[in-house]
């Protein structure tokens, strides 16, 4: 992955999450895993095309997803229903699009195709074509995994 | 029975693949078990003949040593365990792991052999089960499991130091020592004959080869044996005219060890001689489009020299260079890297490769642009076209071996018909198919038609 891809992902990230929930994160360390991985329960998923193709996964466990709605909300949600999905889906929108935006700026042309996420249990997600980059971002309602998996096109 | 229920059920304890290596430890054997002993309490290790024996001490000192000016006690391990212990002739070798105890005391034991440096998570580490061993548990820091052996890990400093005296008793009943466990005399047998003094050397070789690995993640195999075997007498030498030890203590020892090992220009721009033979290396017809690949090219130094010296040679082609690290710090500064005046070779000072800029010297759009900085991990798929010049420059040698053939006949996929392999100055290729092409201080390959 590309050196001037990760900032931005990082930093939107950071941004985001702290200006809709209004808390404290701290950020894992970065690392490259290409293997398949268990997802925690979560997961929303955004594309990329442009320069490169790929996609972003933000993943969480259900309880992470549903405090993050609520939070979102202003109200507390007592099941993960359409207003939840929608506002974890909103997130994932939010961040990678400020990312986007941020690559744009850098000379990079990047566009994004609209959220879609998944829930389950005992999920598994497996690129063996790319190599993922996940930011580990821990907050106090749970933790958040951002996986970024870019290629160039040749 | 209890004993063989109880160490099946740890031997079945999946092994994940994720665990972090944090714990190391120099491994031996004693009465036909293995034991481990933290690495950061052992010194060294060494063979030793001669022992001054000591009247008036517990019968498991054996004596005392002259270790380089310094007297140590040394410890038979067998006897202070209450294990049968073996008349040796006069003047046997002993292996001997020389400890360095948290309160600075140095003492050698002596045990059956020494085994190798095994690195485990400490996460594996289990507490010890009373029947683990012929020792008491209080001196046990737990076991572990490693490719089917169990090792007991001893806590010297409890074993050694308690109360900063050696204690008197060490077994949990005297009898022990009466009923000797029927396997231990046959154990014993089994060991190799004492050995000569190339043995020992041997053995000191064999040591910095593990610790290597274990400090600074050196692998020594065919690549590079040659250089680490030359460069063993030549550390011995210099560590005894030091007064040194000859053993590797800690990262810094095995940083200075691999001192001779890395390349030219490792670090910096390469100068005008490496580039001058370099040049010479290149194949003359002018291509339209030169892939590099640059693995592991840190802050990207080489990733910037390789590119700078082809543009040279092929004012007219297009260069593309894919350079990538794991090291997410050094990939990150790798595109805005600043030079002072004094860093950037003369050759570039002719060519329009270098702009000022506020804060010092860098390069210009033209090479910039020629290359992609990628924080990758070598061990992953990458889709790099193929490549008419791969720098791998002293990297391999910090892979596993199996790591190393598969990175080799992965460079020999990627690279064209006519390409050049750069790798370390001190390294091998010996597998088939590669033709070496030698010029000065540049080390080169190619592949064999």
């Amino acid at each position: 992955m590309r050196v001037e891809y990760i900032n931005p992902f990082v930093e939107s990230a950071f941004n985001v999450l702290k200006e809709v929930l209004g808390t404290e994160l701290t950020r894992g360390e970065l690392y490259l895993k290409s293997t398949s991985q268990s997802i925690l329960g979560v997961t929303t998923i955004v594309g990329l095309t442009g320069d490169v193709e790929g996609r972003v996964l933000f993943d969480m466990a259900p309880e992470t997803a549903l405090a993050i709605a609520s939070a979102m909300n202003g109200e507390e949600l007592k099941t993960f229903d359409d207003l939840a999905k929608a506002t974890i889906s909103e997130l994932a929108n939010m961040i990678t699009a400020q990312a986007v935006t941020k690559l744009h700026d850098l000379g990079f042309d990047f566009d994004i195709t609209p959220p879609a996420l998944f829930t389950g249990d005992n999920m598994e997600v497996s690129d063996t074509e790319v190599e993922a980059l996940i930011v580990p971002v821990e907050m106090p309602l749970g933790k958040i995994e951002i996986n970024v998996a870019v290629r160039e096109r040749h | 029975m209890d004993a063989v229920v109880e160490t099946d059920e740890i031997q079945e304890e999946p092994a994940e693949a994720q665990l972090k290596i944090d714990f190391k430890m120099v491994t031996f054997s004693l009465a036909g078990k293995d034991y481990g002993i933290d690495i950061m309490s052992v010194k060294e290790i060494s063979k030793v003949t001669k022992f001054t024996f000591t009247p008036n001490t517990f019968p498991y000192v054996r004596g005392v040593y002259n270790l380089r000016g310094e007297i140590i006690p040394i410890i038979d391990m067998r006897k202070m365990f209450h294990l049968p212990v073996e008349e040796k002739p006069e003047g046997a070798e002993e292996d001997v792991i020389i400890l360095r105890l948290a309160d600075e005391m140095i003492i050698g034991i002596i045990v059956d052999s020494i085994d190798k440096v095994l690195g485990v998570s400490s996460e594996t580490i289990q507490p010890p089960h009373p029947i683990f061993g012929d020792i008491n548990i209080k001196y046990i820091d737990g076991v572990v499991e490693n490719e089917g052996r169990l090792y007991i890990i001893l806590d010297v400093d409890r074993i050694f130091s308690e109360d900063g005296t050696i204690p008197a008793q060490v077994s949990r009943e005297a009898e022990v020592e009466e009923a000797a466990p029927a396997e231990a005399p046959a154990a014993r047998k089994s060991e190799p004959p004492p050995k000569s003094k190339e043995a020992a050397k041997e053995l000191k070789f064999k040591f910095v080869i593990d610790t290597l690995k274990t400090f600074i993640s050196f692998h020594v195999t065919e690549l590079n044996s040659k250089w680490t075997e030359e460069r063993f007498k030549e550390w011995e030498k210099r560590r005894r005219s030091e007064n040194k030890d000859v053993q590797l203590q800690g990262p810094e020892d095995a940083a200075e060890f691999l001192k001779s090992f890395y390349s030219p220009y490792t670090g910096s721009l390469w100068g005008d001689d490496y580039k001058d033979n370099l040049m010479k290396l290149l194949p003359e017809e002018i291509k339209e489009t030169i892939h590099v690949w640059n693995p592991g090219c840190g802050r990207g130094f080489e990733s910037y020299s390789i590119t700078a010296i082809l543009k040279m040679k092929y004012p007219r082609g297009r260069i593309k260079t894919w350079a990538n690290d794991i090291d997410l710090l050094n990939i990150s500064t790798a595109p805005n890297l600043i030079f002072t005046k004094d860093e950037i070779p003369d050759y570039f000072w002719d060519t329009d490769f270098i702009v000022k800029g506020p804060k010092g010297y860098r390069f210009a759009d033209v090479i910039k642009d020629s290359i992609v900085f990628e924080y990758h991990d070598i061990l992953n798929r990458n889709e790099y076209p193929e490549a008419d010049v791969i720098v791998a420059r002293g990297i391999l040698s910090f892979f596993d071996p199996s790591v190393q053939h598969r990175l080799i006949s992965e460079f020999r996929e990627k690279l064209k018909e006519n390409g050049l392999l750069i790798i370390g100055k001190n390294e091998i290729l010996t597998a088939e198919g590669w033709y070496l092409l030698e010029e000065g201080n540049v080390t080169a390959y190619r592949k064999e038609k």
